[in-house]
């Protein structure tokens, strides 16, 4: 579903990503882990298209997203929620949904109900995401006056909306408290039952340890280790990265 | 009506035009020092097809209207990449580049014994139009609001759209409106272009209304006051630019014991503002709180 061979992303000096290879399988959960600064948002933003990559090649089933526009990667199957909650605060809970809102393929609706936002099917589906995302009688609230986990609740809603095959979710727990947290992994466990793709970038890892099927965990921008989640936890070189050994002592788990 | 009023409200409709470009490029995100020398370059098109050309006003309000909609489309596209303070600066740039160009401008001609068009620093005398067709200042009053209603409802069917949403998306936030599939780029040059043209429009108007057009007039004074007739009013709604030209001009000149003080109360004003209502009178926050109020209570 997804692959990304050889990805490299220098900043100037900075090596963020150098040298990523990774394969996402149609309806996994799969795991990007590392210390901070080990470029998993770096690898985030490269596949979809907020920096162009140094070096190497993103496929989504099988086409070159490099030759995609950024804008047109959420048409082509990407959609993503930010490490700083991103919103926009000025509008309506309703209207951050419908900018990202795509018909399911087979199912939409002709440009003259969309231009008005007033076809009636579309109205009940984004009702029905708000309810999925415990935000049922917030549509007409303003994102901004939202409470925290209401935000990121959003997001991740918003991210839905657009029917992607791909849904890249950076660090959506930083922040929450533990209910939250369990909340969140009940969640993503659901996201996965309808048969979603999920990319999860995550510090917590009591999400990544329950949600995912595989991890890749980065270091410097470079691989280290990659499995299921029971064999990174017993990873020496893993435990090493992040809580650090007698050359590498920046690491941490925040 | 009293002539002095009339002029008074006339300029407030000419600089609401200005106030509106300003608005329609704030509106995606970016401040233009610049859209005086669109006003400017719209200003020169249509006094030359009028006065020069003999064109019909009609023709003549459009072509200022098309030329500033293309120098600002230049404009655009030579700032693709910039934005914040270096897009800033470069407005500020062109439009002087724009005003050097008018000011080495001369191709003048007799007619009837009368000097017209473009003399260099000296500007375009004789724009007889309004004399021509024995329009007194009333009737022109009417003219141009007749104009700026026409435009406000365009911008007013604009802002029901999905398109000024998508606008204010890109503007308040390009990377998060990129990954939602807007293309900023496409938004920002139409509405750096779209803005060009209400300048324009306004320009040439303007250029009826003086008879008499100089480059001096169009310099960044006129620029700024634009803009900050639109800050100040807010970015909530068209309606916000218009508040804050009618604060200016129309509170503070026509209260003529103040005129000396003018420039000292209007600061102040602005300043006051940005200390309490940074995001102007008429804020987005506030527009999208009153909509979904008017919603609730309609459902
Ligand atoms: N736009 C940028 N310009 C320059 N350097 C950048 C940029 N974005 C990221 N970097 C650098 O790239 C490296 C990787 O950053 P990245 O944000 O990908 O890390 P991360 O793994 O997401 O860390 P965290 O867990 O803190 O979110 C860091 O050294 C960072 O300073
Ligand atoms: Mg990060």
């Amino acid at each position: 579903m997804l692959e990304v061979r050889n990805l490299v992303k220098h900043f100037g000096g900075v090596r963020a990503v150098d040298g990523l290879d990774f394969k996402i399988q149609q309806g996994e959960v799969f795991g990007l882990i590392g210390p901070n600064g080990s470029g998993k948002s770096t690898t985030v933003n490269l596949v979809c298209g907020v920096f162009a990559p140094t070096d190497g090649e993103i496929l989504l089933d099988g086409i070159d997203l490099g030759a995609i526009a950024p804008h047109n990667r959420v048409d082509a199957g990407v959609a993503r929620t930010f490490q700083n909650i991103r919103l926009f605060s000025e509008l309506t809970v309703w209207q951050n949904l419908w900018v990202a809102w795509r018909d399911q393929p087979g199912q939409e609706q002709g440009w003259v109900s969309n231009w008005f936002g007033r076809s009636p099917a579309r109205r009940q589906e984004i009702q029905k995401l708000l309810e999925f995302s415990g935000l049922g009688d917030k549509a007409d609230h303003l994102a901004g006056n939202l409470a925290f986990g209401e935000q990121r609740r959003l997001e991740l809603a918003r991210a839905m909306a657009s029917k992607p095959k791909l849904i890249l979710l950076d660090e959506p727990a930083a922040g929450m408290n533990s209910a939250e947290i369990k909340d969140l992994c009940q969640r993503v466990l659901a996201m996965k039952e309808m048969g979603m793709t999920v990319l999860l970038v995550e510090h917590v890892m009591e999400l990544v340890m329950n949600v995912t099927d595989r991890i890749t965990v980065l270091n410097f921008g470079k691989p280290i280790a990659q499995g299921t989640p029971i064999e990174i936890q017993n990873n020496k070189l893993v435990q090493e990265a992040y809580f650090g050994s007698a050359e590498n002592a920046h690491g941490g788990v925040s | 009506m009293d002539m002095y009023l009339a002029s008074v409200l006339t300029n407030m409709t000419l600089i609401a035009f200005l106030a509106l470009s300003a608005y329609l490029v704030l509106v995606v995100g970016e401040v233009s020092f610049g859209q005086q020398a669109f006003f400017g370059i719209g200003a020169y098109i249509t006094a030359s097809a009028t006065a020069l050309a003999g064109a019909h006003v009609f023709w003549g309000l459009l072509a200022g209207a098309i030329g500033g909609a293309s120098c600002a489309l230049v404009l655009g596209l030579l700032t693709i990449r910039l934005s914040g303070i270096y897009f800033a600066i470069s407005t500020l740039c062109f439009a002087e580049l724009l005003r050097f160009f008018l000011l080495h401008l001369r191709f003048t001609q007799s007619v009837d014994g009368r000097i017209i068009g473009p003399d260099g620093p000296e500007g375009f005398s004789n724009i007889r139009w309004i004399f021509e067709n024995n329009y007194q200042v009333t009737d022109f009053l009417l003219l141009a609001v007749t104009c700026l209603i026409i435009l406000l409802i365009v911008l007013f069917s604009l802002e029901r759209s999905p398109i000024m949403l998508g606008a204010r998306m890109v503007g308040n936030d390009p990377i998060l409106a990129q990954s939602q599939g807007l293309n900023p780029t496409r938004y920002r040059l139409s509405f750096i272009t779209l803005s060009g043209a209400v300048a324009g429009f306004g320009g040439g108007l303007f250029a009826l209304f003086n008879t008499h057009i100089e480059p001096a007039m169009f310099g960044v004074m006129l620029g700024i006051h634009g803009l900050a007739y639109a800050v100040i009013g807010g970015l909530g709604s068209a309606i916000g630019p218009l508040l804050g030209v009618f604060l200016d001009i129309g509170l503070l000149e026509s209260i003529r014991s103040l005129a000396a003080y003018r420039m000292i109360i209007f600061g102040g004003l602005v300043a006051l503002l940005l200390v309490f209502r940074p995001e102007g009178i008429i804020s987005p926050r506030l527009v999208s709180h009153l909509k979904s109020r008017w919603r609730n209570r309609h459902v």
